[in-house]
């Protein structure tokens, strides 16, 4: 194998591997036969197309089936994200709920929505009692932080009312698939590295209110939301975002639930995360000529 | 996706033919690279505006050709047309002057 063909290889990477498996022999054969005599590494703009095409057959594979409930799973999933890192700071100190609640989004990754019911209503139950300052189920010590003598507190910013959102939306999307019986597609594991922010908050956004915003969430946040618009527009597909707006419902009770501490920054990054998901919503309306666009 | 359907409308055509036969008809000012080219296939055969017509192995390596539909000659046409009769909209503005 020649150097060039080694690399255009890793660039097929950007491809699903079945789509690798089927096709990757074929294209590799045509990269070899267009590039010039000579040539050791791919011309740029064959290298950028094939990202392009890899992450265009990444999407059209992803947007195959129905789309509502795909789009409810997926949303279901990143609440499910979102529940786990607001716990994962704290596992020291509730180590079992946040074992539970890794266990959730597993079972929620690998489609099994019926096994996460009682999970998400377990935790849910948990994660709002421990929101309203009750003790419920077992006993903890309230407020609890990452580290003894930390200032930070679990749900320090969020009331019981945004906790209980979060978890019976979930709980909620999680039941209409579960009725509907349908088997639901595994989700790719890097959903994991989407907890990230839970270990590093990085800097602060108004650091000076009582709602602070970490700037790695809100990276992260904003980084999926374009991730979706991008792969609505490719598809002409509403199934990411519905995943979105399912996400925005709950960031936006949890926002509000702060009302009494919101400055004209929170309302704009409410807007960050409302105008993509908005976005991601109406670029999958097209009207024009299905095949020829 | 206009230039993809155009060129087969001579017959099946293989990946590497159709780009240079777009190459040809455009005079170069055309010219997909195999990414673009391969998700253009990929979706129209989706569409059923393409379809395999074959498969051939070459050095080990399976090759496809692709084949326009009837519906896929239908909306090439159709698109065709409709390009005609925009251009005729100042094509004859300037015969006229």
């Amino acid at each position: 194998m020649t150097r060039l063909e080694r690399r255009y290889r890793r660039l097929l990477l950007a491809y699903p591997a079945g789509y690798r498996r089927a096709h990757g022999d074929e294209l590799v054969e045509i990269l070899l036969d267009s590039a010039e005599p000579g040539r050791r590494s791919p011309e740029l703009r064959e290298a950028a197309g094939l990202l392009m095409g890899g992450l265009r057959t990444r999407v059209e594979h992803a947007a195959s089936g129905l789309a509502w409930p795909d789009g409810l799973h997926l949303g279901v999933t990143v609440l499910a994200v979102a529940n786990l890192a607001a716990l994962l700071p704290f596992v020291a100190a509730i180590p079992l709920w946040t074992a539970l609640s890794a266990l959730t989004l597993l079972a929620v990754l690998l489609g099994r929505v019926r096994p996460a019911l009682p999970l998400l209503l377990l935790t849910g139950v948990k994660a709002t009692a421990i929101a309203a300052g009750v003790p419920l189920l077992d006993q903890v010590l309230i407020p609890i932080t990452s580290a003894p003598g930390s200032p930070d507190g679990l749900f320090a910013t969020a009331g019981p009312s945004a906790v209980a959102t979060s978890y019976a939306l979930a709980f909620a999307g999680s039941l209409v698939l579960a009725v509907r019986g349908r088997p639901l597609k595994s989700r790719s594991w890097w959903w994991w590295l989407a907890v990230a922010p839970a270990i590093w908050p990085g800097p602060v956004l108004m650091a000076d209110s009582l709602f602070p915003i970490s700037v790695s969430r809100m990276a992260l946040e904003l980084g999926l939301l374009l991730l979706a618009v991008c792969a609505a527009r490719m598809a002409r597909d509403p199934r990411w975002g519905l995943a979105a707006l399912i996400y925005l419902f709950s960031a936006t009770i949890m926002i509000a639930g702060n009302d009494l501490h919101l400055t004209l920054r929170h309302l704009a990054y409410w807007a960050v995360l409302a105008l993509p998901a908005a976005t991601a919503l109406l670029v999958s309306r097209d009207h024009r000529d299905p095949v020829l666009r | 996706m206009y230039f993809v359907l155009t060129v087969l409308l001579d017959g099946p055509l293989h990946g590497h033919a159709i780009l240079k036969r777009i190459v040809e008809v455009t005079t170069g000012r055309v010219r997909p690279t195999v990414g673009t080219l391969y998700a253009i296939l990929e979706r129209l055969t989706a569409r059923g505006v393409l379809v395999v017509d074959r498969e051939e192995t070459v050095n080990g390596r399976v090759r496809r050709y692709f084949r326009i539909t009837d519906k896929g000659v239908t909306i090439v046409r159709a698109e065709a047309t409709r390009m005609k009769e925009a251009a005729v909209l100042v094509l004859d503005r300037e015969a006229l002057a």
